[in-house]
C-alpha cells in the first residue's frame, strides 16, 4: 500500500516553491535575450555561498539579510556577465551556439573561481566550507492541525510570493516591465521606437540573476550548501523551464510543480511499490522531460524548426 | 626539480592522450564546427565506449576461465590479474571486438537520441544532452553489475601478452595515433564531400537547407550517429589505456575540455581541432608531472587550471573567433575555375597598365 503522508506532500510544495524561484528567471532571461545560460548555475552556487559566507564570518542568522545579500551578489554578477561577454558577443551578430559555449566557459571559470576562493577562505576561517549545514530559524515554526511546517517552508512561501508580486508588478505595470516584454517579442521593433535596449536588458539581467541567487539561499536553508549545489540542481531547472517552453513564466512555475511532484511523491510511489532505489530519482526529471519534448513540441519549440511537418510529408 | 625526467616517457604518454582527446576533437568539430549542433554530452557517448570496452574485456575473460567471481570484487579482480595476459589471442580478439562494438553502440545511442531533441532547436539539443550525460553518470553510479562507485578495473591491455611494459605503452601509442589518423582522413573526407558542405549549409542556414530540399533532420541524426561513434571509439581506446574506469572519469568537465580544445583550434576545422588537442593534452601532461613537486599549496593547482580553461573559451571566442587555424574555403573544382579566373582578369589588368 502506498503511504503518501502530509509530510511529503509538503515537501514536494517546498521544493517545487524553490524550484521555480530557480527556473523563472532562465525563463525570462532566455525570453528576453535568446541566451541559454549556463552561469544561472553558478547564480545558485554564489547565493547560497552568500548566506553561508554571511553566517561563518559575520555571523548573521537572519535569513532576509542573506536574501538581500544574494539578491546583489547574483545580480551584479549577471549584469557583469551581460556588460563584458554577452552584449559585445551578440553585436557581434554571434548565433545561439556561440553564446551558449561564452556562458559555459563562463559557468566553469565562476565555478573553479568559487572553488579557490574556498580554498584560501577555508584556511582563513578553519572551518569546513565545503559542505555546511545552514537552519536559520528566523522565522518561527508553525504547528497547522497537528503538522509541523518549518522556518524553511515559510521562508520559501513567503518570498516566492513576494518575488512572484514583484515581477508580475514590474512586468506589467512599469515602463521597464513593458520595455522588456516589448524585447522579448521584437528586439528590432523594440529598438527602433526608442526602448534603450541595453539599459532595459541589464535590468532584466539584474533581476534574473537576483532572483536565481535568491533560491539559491532558499536551497541551502533546505538541504545542504557545497560548492557543486547549483550543477547538482541543472538538470531540474532546464527541465523546468523547458516545460514552460522558455516563454512562458506562469507555465515554468507550472513545471516546477510538476517536477517536484513527480520526482518526490513519483519516487516515493515506484520505491515502495517497485522497489526502484531512491537514488535514480533524475531518471523521473530526465523521462518527463523527454516526454514533454516529444509530446508538446508547440512547449518546447523555442525556435527551432517545423519538422513535424517535414516528416508529415514524407 | 624535477629529479629523473623521462622525455621519451612523457612523449608516450601525452601522445596516447593526444591521440584520445584529438578523435573526441574532431568528431566534436564535425558536429559543432562543421554541422553546428551543441553537443553538449560528448562526454555520454565517451563514457559508454569506456564502458563497453571494460564491461565486456572483464566479463569475457572471467567467462573464458570459468572464474564465479564478478569482476568487481577482490577476487575477481586477482583473478584478472591472473588471466590478464595468458592469451594474446583473446586480448586482441576482445580490443578489436570492443572498438567495433564501442562506434556501433555509442553511434546508435547518439541516433537515437536525436529524434525528441532535433525537432526543437539547437538550445535544447545541448541541454538534453548534457542532461542524458549527467544521467548516464548517475546510472553508473548506482548500478552494481558495471561496479558502481567504484568501477571496474583489472582491463586487460592488448598488449599484455608483452613482458615489457615500455614496449607494450609504446606499441599501444602507435594503435592510438594510428586511430587518429583514420579518424582524421575520414574527417577530412566528410569535410570535402558533398556532404560536407551540406553539413556547412545546415550550419550557417538551417531554413534555406531546409529549403534547398535536403533533410536537415536526417542529415544532423547521420552527423550524431558518426560523431557519437568516433567518441566511443576513444573511450574504448582510454579504457584499455588506463586499465580501468569509474564514473567520476565521465563528469561534465570533460566535455568542456573537449569544447575548449575545438574552440582554441578554430571551429571548423579539423587540423585546428587536433591543434587544440595537443596544446591542452600537453599542458595537462605537463601540470601532472609538475603538481606532485609542489607540494602543498593555498590553492589546488587543477581548479586554477580549470579556471583558465574557462576564461580562455570565452577570451577566443571574443577576440580570436577562427581559433588559432582559421577555417578555409573549400578548394572543389567550381572554386578553383573561379579563382583562376580571378587571377586571368587581375594579370590582364596589370598588363594593360603596364602596356
Amino acid at each position: 500500500m502506498v503511504n503518501m503522508d502530509a509530510y511529503q506532500v509538503l515537501t514536494a510544495v517546498h521544493i517545487a516553491l524553490i524550484y521555480a524561484v530557480l527556473a523563472v528567471p532562465l525563463t525570462l532571461s532566455y525570453k528576453t535575450t535568446k541566451i541559454i545560460n549556463f552561469v544561472h548555475i553558478n547564480f545558485i552556487t554564489y547565493g547560497a555561498y552568500a548566506a553561508v559566507l554571511l553566517y561563518t564570518f559575520l555571523g548573521i542568522d537572519n535569513v532576509f539579510v542573506a536574501i538581500a545579500a544574494a539578491f546583489v551578489i547574483g545580480g551584479a554578477m549577471s549584469v557583469i556577465d551581460n556588460v563584458t561577454v554577452f552584449e559585445p558577443l551578440s553585436r557581434r551578430g554571434a548565433n545561439v551556439v556561440i553564446l551558449m559555449i561564452a556562458s559555459m566557459g563562463l559557468w566553469i571559470f565562476y565555478k573553479y573561481l568559487m572553488y579557490s576562493v574556498l580554498d584560501v577562505l577555508s584556511r582563513v576561517a578553519k572551518a569546513n566550507l565545503v559542505s555546511v549545514l545552514l537552519r536559520f530559524e528566523t522565522l518561527p515554526r508553525v504547528v497547522v492541525n497537528g503538522m509541523p511546517i518549518t522556518s524553511a517552508f515559510l521562508t520559501a512561501a513567503i518570498t516566492a510570493a513576494v518575488l512572484a508580486l514583484m515581477l508580475y508588478f514590474i512586468l506589467e505595470k512599469t515602463a521597464v516591465g513593458k520595455a522588456i516584454r516589448a524585447i522579448a517579442d521584437n528586439p528590432t521593433l523594440a529598438e527602433i521606437s526608442g526602448i534603450p535596449r541595453g539599459r532595459v536588458v541589464n535590468v532584466m539581467w539584474f533581476m534574473a540573476g537576483g532572483m536565481a541567487a535568491v533560491g539559491g539561499v532558499l536551497w541551502a536553508i533546505f538541504a545542504i550548501a557545497t560548492p557543486e549545489v547549483g550543477d547538482t540542481l541543472i538538470l531540474q531547472v532546464f527541465a523546468i523551464a523547458v516545460i514552460g517552453g522558455l516563454t512562458s513564466l506562469s507555465r515554468t512555475a507550472l513545471g516546477a510543480f510538476i517536477i517536484a511532484f513527480a520526482e518526490n511523491l513519483g519516487m516515493a510511489f515506484l520505491n515502495q511499490v517497485f522497489g526502484v532505489p531512491t537514488s535514480f530519482k533524475p531518471f523521473i526529471t530526465f523521462s518527463t522531460l523527454l516526454i514533454v519534448i516529444i509530446a508538446f513540441p508547440p512547449l518546447g519549440a523555442g525556435g527551432g524548426l517545423p519538422y513535424r511537418f517535414l516528416r508529415k510529408r514524407r | 626539480m624535477l629529479p629523473s625526467f623521462d622525455a621519451f616517457g612523457f612523449l608516450v604518454s601525452w601522445g596516447t592522450f593526444l591521440g584520445i582527446y584529438a578523435i573526441l576533437a574532431v568528431s566534436l568539430n564535425l558536429e559543432v564546427g562543421l554541422t553546428g549542433m551543441a553537443n553538449f554530452g560528448k562526454v555520454a557517448f565517451y563514457g559508454i565506449g569506456a564502458y563497453l570496452a571494460a564491461s565486456l574485456s572483464v566479463y569475457a575473460v572471467l567467462a573464458v576461465y570459468h572464474v564465479a567471481a564478478a569482476p568487481y570484487t577482490t577476487e575477481g579482480i586477482i583473478a584478472l590479474g591472473k588471466y590478464g595476459g595468458a592469451s594474446p589471442a583473446l586480448d586482441l580478439g576482445i580490443f578489436a571486438a570492443s572498438l567495433v562494438l564501442g562506434f556501433i553502440i555509442a553511434g546508435c545511442v547518439g541516433y537515437l537520441l536525436t529524434y525528441p531533441t532535433l525537432r526543437v532547436g539547437p538550445a535544447f539539443l545541448g541541454i538534453t544532452l548534457l542532461a542524458f550525460g549527467e544521467l548516464l553518470r548517475i546510472f553508473l553510479l548506482n548500478y552494481q553489475p558495471l561496479g558502481a562507485s567504484k568501477g571496474l578495473s583489472g582491463i586487460p591491455h592488448p598488449f599484455l601478452w608483452i613482458p615489457d611494459p615500455v614496449l607494450r605503452e609504446r606499441l599501444y601509442v602507435l594503435v592510438v595515433l594510428g586511430f587518429l589518423a583514420v579518424t582524421l582522413w575520414f574527417a577530412e573526407r566528410i569535410t570535402n564531400s558533398p556532404f560536407g558542405r551540406v553539413l556547412k549549409a545546415v550550419r550557417d542556414d538551417e531554413v534555406a537547407a531546409l529549403c534547398m530540399g535536403k533533410h536537415v533532420p536526417r542529415v544532423k541524426a547521420t552527423v550524431l550517429f558518426i560523431g557519437s561513434g568516433m567518441a566511443g571509439v576513444a573511450g574504448v581506446l582510454l579504457a584499455f589505456y588506463m586499465s580501468s574506469v569509474n564514473p567520476n572519469m565521465f563528469v561534465p568537465a570533460v566535455t568542456f575540455n573537449i569544447w575548449a580544445m575545438v574552440i582554441l583550434g578554430g571551429m571548423g576545422n579539423n587540423k585546428g581541432a587536433v591543434v587544440g588537442a595537443a596544446i591542452i593534452t600537453f599542458v595537462d601532461r605537463i601540470l601532472t608531472f609538475i603538481t606532485p613537486n609542489l607540494g602543498i599549496t593555498i590553492i589546488t593547482p587543477d581548479y586554477v587550471r580549470w579556471m583558465i580553461v574557462g576564461i580562455l573559451i570565452v577570451l577566443v571566442l571574443m577576440f580570436m573567433p577562427g581559433g588559432l587555424v582559421p577555417e578555409k574555403p573549400i578548394k572543389t573544382p567550381a572554386w578553383e575555375a573561379v579563382e583562376s579566373l580571378e587571377k586571368e582578369s587581375k594579370e590582364g589588368g596589370s598588363g594593360g597598365d603596364e602596356a
